[in-house]
């Protein structure tokens, strides 16, 4: 049975004090690789409807906290989640939450486009398929609706049937992100979406995600910084801290704050020289 | 093709649209700042010294908006030049503001000493021109009208005669013991302000040429100008041209 769009996880267990506006509460998040810790002490609230970016040099630990929001980490065996990831005060990794369920409440987006070898209309209707729709008329509609909130409608409506492998890098990745809007998520987290599109399909992908922001709540992860600075409005910079005994690096929050603040008056002297380029 | 990066393009008009509106508030009061001289009207006059205050502030706020387009959206070309003009043009505004205030408060200052008809009249010629100045330069941005920016130099060259007339009329009247010392120099300064609110509005038409085409004011040039001591020479040669 599809859900309704409205309907969220706090309806069926019973929520922890959180405030209305905040999505996302991560709580001394920390992820373990083996015996390896990628990340440690994460604190930060994602707040609906705005647009979060997580900048940092590789592998300061975006990716894997990006991943934590979905629970994408599970598919990786060595992986290990402490601290809380609670959403709407729900903590994710709780017993009893599932993996599947809170996919489809906050989808994802990758970094190179990736539609399955279908249709353009097979892709956005896969979705709502496995979750059980089976009327034409409504699969048409979802497909319509989600592929005009991907800014891609008036484009593809003449060959729905054609291959989505046919389509320009920019036309794949906006066709995912209709893809993910399918399925009505409340939030969309999107692993640097426009780092294998040229410029135009990447203005066109922040428009996107301008014009869906009051849909969903969207987080994102991007290397250009400039691109936060244009879509986002509020900043976490990450960065990388190496442990002088083991010689092994792990990620860690360094400042979160509006954009604004973070592009004209960072509170850490390291993300000063991270934003002006003069990193490392 | 569609435009692209819409929001970003909204900011920049919003910028654009809330400098118009200041400009053109300081415009308004031009005209008003010079009644309230002339009338003595004292109420008035605390009423635009305290509106300055708003004028002051929404500067600040435009300012910080414009620094926040600098700073996330990394604006090239035009737009690059549009926000750093923007960011000069705020001053001259600010400052412009500021002028018509000290207006207001020199009002307070010669309150109830009578004005000499001539001073009267030239004040009155001098607070009108400040304002087509102001004006064609608010119109000139708007309209991104680089001729009329251009335009601006002859407007502004008869209000610096003007000027230069008022001050010699009060010599005479303070030759002809008709006019309080006091009064002199507080009149000599008003004028002095028009003749400064004059001179910003040539510094925000020549950021809307740089604007439009790149092209920086030269100051090292000789004076744009003749030198007119009294300024009789320029007021006759623009009054002719305009009977023309």
């Amino acid at each position: 049975m599809a859900l309704d769009a409205n309907e969220t996880l706090t309806e069926v267990v019973a929520p922890e004090t959180a405030s209305p506006k905040t999505v996302f509460d991560l709580q001394e998040l920390e992820v373990h690789y083996g015996s390896f810790r990628a990340v440690r002490e994460v604190n930060l609230q994602i707040a609906k409807n705005e647009i979060t970016a997580f900048i940092g040099p590789s592998g300061c630990g975006k990716t894997t906290v990006l991943r934590c929001l979905n629970r994408m980490n599970d598919v990786i065996p060595s992986a290990r989640v402490g601290g809380k990831v609670l959403y709407h005060g729900i903590d994710l990794y709780g017993a009893g939450v599932s993996a599947t369920e809170v996919r489809r409440r906050i989808g994802m987006v990758f970094q190179r486009p990736n539609p399955f070898p279908k249709s353009i209309y097979d892709n956005v209707a896969f979705g709502p398929r496995v979750n059980g729709v089976k009327s034409k008329s409504e699969l048409d509609g979802i497909v319509e609706e989600s592929l005009r909130g991907a800014a891609l409608w008036d484009e593809v409506s003449s060959r729905l049937k054609s291959s989505a492998l046919g389509m320009s890098g920019g036309q794949q990745q906006r066709l995912c992100i209709a893809r993910a809007i399918a399925v009505r998520p409340e939030v969309i987290l999107m692993d640097e979406p426009c780092s294998a599109l040229d410029p135009i399909a990447t203005a066109r992908i922040e428009d996107l995600m301008q014009d869906i922001k009051s849909r969903f709540t969207i987080v994102i992860v991007t290397h250009n910084m400039q691109q936060a600075g244009r879509v986002s409005d509020q900043t976490a910079f990450f960065t990388t801290e190496v442990n002088a005994s083991s010689d092994r690096r792990t990620g860690v929050l360094v400042e979160f704050d509006k954009t604004t603040t973070i592009f004209s008056n960072p509170a850490d002297e390291r993300t000063e020289a991270y934003v002006s380029g003069r990193f490392g | 093709m569609d435009e692209l990066r819409k929001t970003y393009h909204q900011d920049l008009d919003g910028a654009r649209a809330e400098l118009a509106r200041l400009a053109a508030l300081v415009a308004e009061l031009i005209p008003r700042a010079t009644a309230i001289l002339l009338d003595g009207d004292l109420e008035g006059a605390e009423y635009i010294i305290r509106g300055d205050e708003e004028i002051d502030a929404r500067c600040v706020d435009l300012e910080e908006q414009c620094i926040r387009i600098l700073a996330l959206q990394a604006p090239v070309a035009t737009e690059l030049r549009q926000v750093v003009a923007l960011l000069k043009m705020i001053s001259e505004v600010e400052r412009s503001g500021d002028l018509v205030r000290n207006i207001c408060k020199a009002a307070r200052r010669v309150y109830g000493h009578d004005l000499d008809p001539k001073l009267r009249g030239i004040i009155t010629r001098m607070g009108e021109q400040a304002q087509q100045v102001y004006s064609a330069a608010i119109e000139s941005f708007v309209e991104n009208d680089v001729a009329k920016a251009a335009a601006l130099d002859d407007m502004d060259a008869y209000l610096d005669a003007l000027q230069k007339q008022f001050i010699q009329a009060i010599f005479e009247s303070q030759a002809a013991e008709r006019i309080d010392m006091q009064v002199a120099v507080q009149l000599a300064m008003v004028s002095r302000f028009y003749e400064r609110i004059g001179d910003h509005a040539v510094n925000i038409a020549e950021r809307v040429r740089f604007t439009v085409t790149g092209w920086v004011p030269d100051h090292r040039k000789p004076q744009r100008t003749p030198v007119d001591l009294d300024g009789t020479e320029t007021i006759a040669r623009i009054e002719t041209a305009g009977d023309q």
